[in-house]
């Protein structure tokens, strides 16, 4: 047996391919992914704990496979200790590793210190013990022993758990001291993903052959799993509300042909009406096209998602203007000092302060000065005033960006500040910026707290805001426009604000509405998304093309 | 004159940093050698100079450069600042019209800067400090009410590293031209009927003519500028600046950043300019200087101009030793 150190250990340059060692291992691998992936399924109730595949539970299943990979990993560990495949460990896990593992073991050791033995006080020494073991092993031990030993027995001990039912389907634990009850439907597949992900990380540093390739490895799977685990946690939401609110959503949707008069004209020559006719389609869904009322047969959001449109745009049209003026001013004309840095600090404050405060500044001051009524027009100003700081701080940090080359080249050629701002630099930070909007439109466009308090009157409204139409028309006096019912300073409902009411007006179990509301919002904000995405590529194009 | 040192390490480290040049200039050139202050009368002690490099005083004649006719710049005591850094002491020297002159010298020495004092593009940089005279056809540039558009649109500039804007080829060269207002396209001027976009194809083809540059990119005009080889962007932003048909030229290490295909078109365009126009370009090639200048200035540590004199005489029989010691490779 060598030291393993890097001086003595011959390296090869070709390695023998371990065919046995690689294929255990990946299977190993593989199969602690799956447990990952069950855990998740398992812990959104997908595939609940007790459901019976083949004759076993899932539980089981993955309490089985745990101890498969935990047993497997010890045993490649040992075999790869003895000589008996063609690795190249290093001397020491790492310290990484072991603090990772250290961790691990002292949660263990103090959950059953704690839970299991009842040691009231004692628990954080069985816990600083066991992890400092479980830490040592790793540390100390040569890497091939030291990982697979301590990550290994540590996904065995969670495999045997679960399998022999110390933690299973029927599982209840409610701890001293705390007011939570944990059940074996969240316990098992906690355990089961945790585990999976330990396990899986092992198994891939056995199947690099330890040493660089297998820390390599090893954190390929790791760090692909959390990613593969990240995107599962976002699909498994937007699916859950697609799947909830498709239904409510989609009700009552009618669409067909009919034959009608499609254009008619008069021509002077004839001076008669032609009138030609065709096929028309018509098409009503009445969850987007109709109000809130007791007349409607099936009650509509239209109302609310006018009000988020509009307000929406309203604060774009306030925010980026003012926004990428600001930035432009304090990136290209202000002296860079305490000036600008303390403008930076109060905005990076701005963008955090929570929305509610802008609401209650909306409630205080705008409301009274715009027809002491709530009204969209505040709502707009005030999602515009949470828009601004986010568009300053996008905008400058892409017109800072921009390469100063440009700047000199067009100074170069006497042109002047301004128009150098104008048509080299702005376009060259275009992508920025609406990337900053596109940011900002996803936080203004979901918010509750300010439309509640500046925007909306009354939950459930029957009435379209509408701002472009509102009675508008010319007349022959000044001001040769009239508007009789003014919209922008009449209340509006939005959609977050509609879900927050029909979740608190008590509708209890029927939250078909409240879930069909949510996948129109989520649909609004993703077609504002889809507005932005077009733009940046376009600018973008036009940088590169 | 005393012992010449052997050459020191400054000669890997000037061939290498060119990239840095500018910023070089702004900031080592004197820190590195904070005593260097060389009177030109040189009556003061001895001057300290960098390792390699020929202990000796200036003398005012070998800057004396005789020429026929009047100067196209005039420089006459400029001294530039950067804080405290002390980067051009006392330059004196005239430029003759229509003529390439080069300025050379090893990195930090304040060339690049003096170069761009002749535009005043070091009013761009807030700690720099410019006093002296700079004199464009007898008028002063340093001076109040000098209209800096006027004064870049007559000097043009040419960057180290090519610096095309993120536009078609078209636009790159006529941006100078269509925001001085010189060219009117686009909507109000089409609809008004003003529209000079013949005027522009014209301006366009012919810049990129004189840069040598418009039988490669003839067909793809509306492509963006991004898209070309280094030396191409090179030419394109010679021909960004001939486009507001300048008077002088400056040129900072033009090639320094390209291959020496590139490098050689270059030169070629830069001797075809000198017919038109006044060419001022910084070098740290001397063969480079050698092919292409009439005229070589020779500026030595510490920002002072050594030398300056036909470029000829320079190469051959440079008066100064550290001169000879620099153009013959013993340091720099």
């Amino acid at each position: 047996m060598s030291l393993g150190t890097r001086f003595d250990s011959e390296g090869t340059l070709v390695s023998e391919e371990s065919v046995t060692r690689e294929a255990v291992s990946g299977g190993l691998a593989a199969l602690a992914f799956a447990s990952f992936i069950v855990g998740v399924l398992s812990l959104f109730q997908y595939l609940p704990v007790d459901t019976a595949v083949a004759g076993f539970t899932v539980s089981t299943l993955m309490g089985g496979g745990l101890t498969l990979v935990g047993a497997g990993t010890v045993v490649l560990g040992l075999a790869s200790y003895a000589g008996r495949f063609e690795t190249s460990p290093g001397h020491t896990g790492g310290v990484a590793s072991a603090v990772f593992v250290g961790l691990l073991w002292s949660a263990v050791g103090g959950l059953v210190a704690a839970q299991t033995l009842g040691l009231s006080t004692l628990w954080p020494a069985v816990a600083l013990l066991m992890g400092g073991v479980g830490a040592g092993v790793a540390l100390v031990a040569r890497e091939d022993l030291g990982v697979t030993l301590s990550a290994g027995l540590f996904v065995l001990l969670s495999g045997l758990v679960v399998v022999t039912g110390v933690v299973g389907p029927g599982w209840r634990w409610d701890p001293n001291g705390f007011s939570i009850v944990a059940t074996g439907t969240v316990g098992v597949p906690v355990i089961a993903l945790f585990a999976g992900l330990v396990g899986a990380w092992v198994a891939a540093r056995v199947y690099g052959g330890f040493g660089a390739q297998g820390r390599q490895t090893g954190a390929y799977v790791l760090v692909g799993t959390n990613a593969a685990g990240m995107l599962a946690l976002l699909v498994a939401v937007v699916s859950f509300i697609v799947v909830r609110g498709w239904g409510p959503m989609t009700e009552g949707v009618r669409y067909g042909l009919y034959w009608g008069p499609v254009t008619w004209f008069n021509p002077p020559v004839l001076d008669t009406w032609v009138i030609v006719e065709g096929p028309i389609l018509w098409f009503y869904w009445p969850f987007v096209m109709e109000g809130y009322g007791l007349n409607i047969p099936i009650d509509g959001v239209l109302p609310a998602i006018a009000g988020t449109f509009w307000l929406v745009v309203g604060a774009i049209v306030f925010a980026v203007p003012l926004g990428v003026g600001a930035a432009v001013f304090l990136t290209e004309y202000a002296e860079q000092g305490r000036f600008t840095f303390l403008v930076e600090i109060s905005t990076n404050g701005l963008w955090s302060t929570p929305s509610i405060v802008y609401g209650l500044f909306g409630l205080a001051f705008l409301v009274p000065r715009l027809g002491n009524t709530p009204s969209l027009l505040s709502g707009q100003l005030v999602l515009g005033f949470m828009l601004l700081p986010l568009v300053v701080i996008t905008s400058r940090e892409s017109l800072k960006s921009v390469p100063d080359e440009y700047r000199d080249a067009s100074a170069a050629l006497g042109v002047s500040r301004w128009e150098t701002i104008k048509s080299v630099v702005l376009p060259a930070a275009m992508p920025g910026v609406v990337t900053g909007v596109i940011l900002g439109v996803g936080r203004i466009a979901g918010e509750t707290a300010p439309i509640l308090l500046v925007t909306t009157s009354s939950p459930f409204s029957a009435d379209v805001a509408g701002v472009i139409q509102g009675g508008f028309s010319f007349v022959s006096s000044f001001p040769f426009v009239t508007v009789p019912t003014l919209d922008l300073v009449q209340s509006s409902n939005a959609l977050p604000y509609q879900l927050f009411a029909i979740i608190g007006a008590g509708l209890g179990e029927n939250l078909d509405f409240a879930w069909g509301t949510a996948l129109v919002l989520l649909l609004v904000v993703m077609s504002f998304y889809a507005v932005g995405i077009a733009s940046r590529v376009y600018f973008r194009r036009k940088l590169n093309a | 004159m005393s012992e010449s040192t052997p050459q020191s390490q400054n000669d890997a480290q000037s061939t290498t940093d060119g990239a840095t040049e500018t910023a070089a200039d702004a900031t080592a050139g004197t820190s590195a050698e904070p005593g260097t202050g060389a009177p030109l009368d040189g009556d003061a002690g001895p001057d300290r100079t960098t390792a390699g490099e020929t202990d000796e005083r200036l003398r005012e004649e070998w800057t004396q450069y005789q020429f026929a006719g009047e100067p196209k710049l005039s420089v006459e005591d400029l001294d530039v600042y950067y804080g405290d850094d002390h980067a051009i002491q006392s330059v004196s020297m005239d430029i003759p019209r229509n003529s390439v002159t080069a300025l050379i010298g090893p990195s930090g020495c304040g060339k690049s800067t003096f170069l761009r004092s002749l535009n005043r593009m070091n009013d761009r940089i807030n700690s720099a400090r410019v006093e002296g005279s700079v004199e464009l056809d007898g008028e002063e540039i340093y001076q109040d009410g000098v209209d800096l558009v006027e004064l870049r649109k007559r000097v043009g500039m040419v960057f180290q590293a090519p610096n095309p804007f993120p536009k078609s080829i078209r636009d790159n060269v006529a941006y100078g031209p269509r925001k001085h207002g010189e060219l009117r396209t686009g909507l109000v001027a089409r609809l008004l009927g003003r529209d000079d976009s013949e005027a522009e194809a014209e301006l366009v083809e012919r810049s990129l003519r004189q840069a040598a540059l418009y039988e490669e990119v003839e067909d793809r005009l509306d492509d963006n500028a991004l898209g070309l080889s280094g030396g191409q962007q090179q030419r394109l932003c010679i021909a960004r600046c001939l486009a507001v048909d300048p008077e002088v030229i400056l040129m900072d290490e033009p090639a320094s950043a390209l291959d020496p295909i590139a490098t050689s078109k270059i030169e070629d365009l830069i001797e075809e300019l000198a017919e038109d126009y006044t060419v001022v370009v910084v070098t740290h090639n001397m063969q480079q200087a050698a092919r292409i200048s009439d005229q070589t200035a020779v500026f030595l540590t510490g920002g002072e101009l050594v030398e300056y004199d036909d470029t000829d005489e320079i190469f051959e029989n440079p008066e100064s030793q550290r001169v000879e010691d620099y153009i013959t490779g013993k340091f720099g």
